[in-house]
């Protein structure tokens, strides 16, 4: 069984003037285990596909399986094997990093005391046991970011999404996420993650797709990408990743480099 | 970083057992109250304005009415006949759904969306928050009017009775203002609303009983929902249980509370 299965999804936001064709018939199939990079320029659909995903957002046309379970029909169902940290990292300020996971952890079920072992048990994972009794209005973004993955693995979920995990971490938070990441994957949970930096990509992902104004225009493992790429261009240099999404994306080199500042 | 334990209880983390409603929206609740600790300064506002009003009414309307010779003071002080209008603005104050503005632009309200939680507990949670908050306020509202002679006619299971009646209307009030809230997501436009309902306080028999009302304004208060719970409310302080009263009252905080409820639930079933 797929850990992931999207046939057809489709969202669309608002309607007459303001209609936004968001995501356009994505068919998705991600294999229990895997890492799968979801990749794409700003406002190519990747967050609202995870949102659609994740049982956060009502979907317009399509289907979607997660675990198993259809997430429009069995949202509740769906919501105990889905483990998720959104783009924008949410939290409650006025609590404290202890205070949010064990909360977090009691609202999946667990006891008083389960839920405090596993909250300190994440604090340690993610490096926060010394800012575990501090308000979360004090942390750094980077801190916010680790506490925000944590919070997603209390239950220790099947399917994991990290919609831009390391957007805005330094280099050595960024390596350390990869890091955990990876480890979390080998424990058998699959990971859906979507990225800006296509070194993570690379890195990262067993497997990738890369979408654009709302439709997935790419698929395949890394290398065979790059090799489709070089094979179709027939050039002698071996292409990057890089090169595959400019290709895909219709996108010049300069445009890319553009877009990339103006994330962060 | 160390790798995630999978440590003996994972059976217990993993298959946990779903809470139910009441056990959902208590862990919530518990939440809601701990932030309302951390911000002592939004609990002052409502209690003090509420005070407010009823010491400046009293003080100008109170020798228009004399107790010796005013018959539906049944006896007591004006202020008596005060206190339920006071009560009532104290748990009208909505500050959960402020809150709750703040948690959705945080986005910590789409992880809790994403917990597999009944969506009624997301809406619950900080209303039994008010519920506790508002019984606090209205206990050291009516400890205070104690002390300046005012008497709770129905005795102290009247006092408590009068506690869950504010206290049940503060849910009421607060998960209308949630409703907004959830719509636009905008503290403006919530604040806003909030002077919507507040008329609602004032077309009310709160200056005298209803019969003794203009034509006009019996009519408004007959139909304002509002009455019949301040009707309740002062039964209990100036005459002791009457049924009737205490029935109209309830019956329109339980209407109430059904409407309001199961809107929310449907607003955020298919929040986007
Ligand atoms: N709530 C919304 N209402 C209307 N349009 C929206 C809404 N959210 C997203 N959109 C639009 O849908 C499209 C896809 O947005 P989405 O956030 O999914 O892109 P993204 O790939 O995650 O981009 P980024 O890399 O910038 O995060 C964009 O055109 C965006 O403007
Ligand atoms: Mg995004």
């Amino acid at each position: 069984m797929s850990a992931i299965t999207a046939t057809g999804l489709q969202k669309t936001y608002g309607d007459g003037d303001k209609r936004v064709e968001a995501v356009r018939g994505v068919d998705l199939d991600v294999e229990r285990g895997e890492i799968f990079g979801f990749l794409g320029p700003n406002g190519a659909g990747k967050s609202t596909t995870v949102r659609m995903l994740t049982t956060l957002m009502t979907i317009t046309a399509g289907r979607a399986l997660v675990g198993g379970i259809d997430v429009t029909a069995d949202p509740h169902g769906a919501r105990r094997k889905i483990g998720v940290a959104l783009q924008e990292a949410g939290l409650d300020l006025r609590q404290t990093g202890r205070e949010i996971l064990t909360l977090q952890a009691r609202l999946f079920g667990m006891n008083p005391a389960t839920a405090k072992g596993r909250a300190a048990e994440l604090l340690e994972l993610v490096e926060l046991d010394d800012a575990a009794d501090r308000r979360v209005k004090g942390y750094s973004g980077g801190m916010k970011r680790r506490l925000d993955l944590a919070s997603a693995l209390v239950h220790e979920p099947d399917v994991l999404f990290l919609d831009e995990p390391t957007t805005g971490l330094d280099p050595a938070s960024r390596i350390t996420v990869w890091d955990e990441v990876r480890r979390i994957n080998q424990l058998g949970t699959t990971v859906f993650l979507t990225t800006q930096y296509l070194e993570e990509a690379d890195q990262l992902c067993n497997r990738l797709a890369i979408i654009d104004d709302g439709r997935i225009i790419r698929e395949g493992t890394p290398s065979s990408l790059k090799r489709e790429l070089r094979d179709r261009t027939g050039s002698d240099a071996d292409p990057t990743l890089d090169d595959v999404f400019l290709d895909a994306t219709g996108r010049t080199r300069e445009k890319l480099a553009g877009e990339v500042k103006e994330v962060r | 970083m160390t790798a995630i334990a999978r440590s003996d209880d994972t059976v217990s983390r993993r298959d946990a057992p779903a809470n139910g409603l009441v056990k959902d929206s208590m862990i919530l609740g518990g939440r809601a109250v701990r932030e309302a600790l951390r911000t002592p300064d939004s609990l002052l506002p409502t209690m003090f304005i509420p005070l407010f009003f009823l010491v400046v009414n009293v003080g100008q309307a109170a020798r228009i009415f004399p107790s010796s010779d005013t018959p539906f003071l049944e006896g007591q002080s004006y202020g008596a006949f005060q206190l339920p209008a006071s009560l009532l603005l104290s748990a009208s104050f909505g500050a959960a759904a402020l809150y709750l503005v703040e948690e959705i632009e945080g986005g910590y309200f789409d992880k809790l969306r994403a917990a597999p939680i009944s969506r009624m507990a997301l809406v619950l949670g900080r209303l039994y928050a008010e519920f506790l908050k508002t019984a606090v306020v209205a206990t050291v509202m009516v400890g205070l009017a104690l002390a300046f002679g005012i008497r709770i006619a129905s005795g102290v299971a009247g006092f408590v009775v009068l506690l869950v009646l504010v206290s049940a209307w503060a849910m009421v009030f607060s998960g209308f203002m949630q409703l907004i809230a959830l719509k636009s997501r905008s503290a403006a436009a919530t604040q806003g609303a909030s002077m919507v309902f507040f008329p609602l306080l004032f077309l009310t028999p709160n200056f005298v009983p209803r019969d003794q009302l203009t034509r006009p304004m019996e009519i408004a208060a007959t139909i304002n929902p509002v009455t019949y719970v301040m009707e309740a409310c002062r039964s209990l302080i100036l005459h002791g249980f009457d049924g009737a009263a205490l029935g109209k009252g309830f019956a329109v905080v339980a209407v109430a509370m059904a409407l309001m409820l199961t809107l929310s639930v449907r607003m955020v079933n298919g929040y986007d």
